[in-house]
């Protein structure tokens, strides 16, 4: 992983997302899924270019199964946004996860 | 910066593959491009028992970290999850921008880019992916441990996936718009002996229905037209493929479907630009038929850069 990703767990989620200031953006991932494995190069290389202006979290979904159910995230991997502490955006999931279009979104929300 | 091949394969499922050790073996500089990791559709295939070479079962994701392996012992090039930010197929030196920053010429292409799930275009299908509707069972099975789910198909992807699925849901009820299944008879065999799996045959979804998650899915019997809505807690759609021509507009015609015409040597009506795998128009879309494919296109790409080069 990156230096400019963090990987957080559940119990994070409170002080790392809800409570947090400005962009967030939170990567649900599993492992035995090549999707996640194709998105994680992309994920950091805009974690990166955006570093200062957005935070990029993940988690991993078999150990947060609880966090996961309550935001009715059922697909890895998936994208979720966040301004303030308020989800924004459409979420981005599956393997058809664009580097441009993640970009525009992330630029789009940062501000 | 510009860097030259003799042979750019863009996709890298077993017809692109299958090109790259080819034209990899030959010495040709060869380049594989792909938007995601190696493998195609097989790299989430659950298992894989009909490739030749291979007596037990072997999984998706082995079998296509094996192609990708072999092709890089022969000197190509993978460079994966890389987006094409522009191209240029018509000329003769063709030309692809990779992540707006790297730029790769070469005399030969072979388009090897294969095909995507096809969608049911249901409403409530494109708001509920992700949450509740999948297209891949080996990347999302597990989120759906001791549920009850539905799968939507009748092809061999439909009855393979839903027999894996059985390992996490407790029950997995396939709706099919025929009365019979299209799959082998082996697999339709062991899914209907399966107690997990229950089936609504003559039946097509019409709607996906929840609040933050997918709750409902409303179906129509076609024999009586009558509409049913059935709890559910996911929802897997298999039902074919869609070709991934977007690179392909306005150079070649489209079948079709959208598939794309070849000569029998992977040839299109653009010189230097060869076409293999899924993406053909043909009537068989198997590993070994894409990874004929992929030989084939890299035999006539290698005759090609030689004539071009003189």
């Amino acid at each position: 992983m990156s230096d400019h990703v963090q990987e957080i767990g559940q119990q994070d989620y409170e002080r790392e997302v809800l409570a947090a200031k400005g962009a967030v953006i939170l990567d649900f991932y599993s492992t035995e899924c090549p999707p996640c494995e194709a998105l994680a190069p992309k994920y950091d290389a805009v974690a990166e270019a955006f570093a200062g202006r957005a935070r990029f979290l993940k988690i991993f979904r078999q150990g947060n199964r609880e966090l996961a159910t309550r935001l009715g995230v059922t697909g890895s991997p998936t994208l979720v946004f966040y301004r303030n502490g308020e989800e924004v955006g459409e979420r981005m999931t599956g393997e058809e996860i664009k580097k441009s279009a993640l970009k525009a979104q992330v630029e789009a929300i940062a501000g | 910066m510009k860097t030259s091949y003799d042979v750019i394969v863009i996709g890298a499922g077993p017809a692109g593959l299958a090109a790259a050790i080819y034209a990899a073996r030959a010495r040709l500089r060869t380049l594989v491009v792909d938007e995601s990791v190696p493998g195609g559709q097989v790299k989430t295939t659950h298992k894989v028992s009909n490739y030749p070479g291979f007596p037990e079962d072997v999984s998706g994701k082995d079998l296509a970290g094996a192609f990708a392996a072999q092709a890089q012992r022969f000197g190509a090039r993978l460079a994966k999850a890389v987006e094409i930010t522009s191209h240029d197929l018509a000329g003769p030196e063709k030309r692809l921008v990779l992540d707006e920053e790297e730029e790769v010429v070469a005399p030969a292409v072979v388009v090897a880019t294969g095909a995507k799930p096809r969608e049911l275009g249901v409403p409530g299908e494109s708001r509920f992916r992700g949450r509740g509707i999948s297209y891949c069972a080996t990347c999302d099975g597990a989120y759906f441990d001791g549920k009850d789910i539905h799968v939507v198909g009748g092809g061999n992807s439909a009855v393979e996936e839903t027999l894996f699925l059985t390992q996490f849901a407790r029950t997995v009820t396939v709706v099919h718009q025929f009365d019979e299944f299209q799959a082998e008879p082996a697999s339709v065999q062991e899914a209907l002996a399966n107690p997990k799996i229950r089936t609504l045959l003559s039946h097509e979804p019409r709607a996906f229905q929840g609040e933050l998650a997918l709750e409902r899915l409303e179906v129509e019997d076609l024999k009586t037209k009558e509409r049913k809505v059935l709890p559910t807690d996911g929802v897997f759609v298999f039902v074919g493929m869609k070709p991934r021509t977007e690179l392909l507009e306005g150079l070649v015609p489209l079948a079709p479907g959208g598939y794309v015409e070849t000569s029998d040597a992977m040839e299109t009506r653009v010189p230097g630009l060869f076409v293999a795998g899924d993406i053909r128009v043909k009537r068989f879309r198997q590993i070994t038929t894409a990874v004929a494919d992929g030989t084939i296109a890299a035999l006539a790409a290698q005759r090609y850069v030689k004539e071009h080069r003189r």
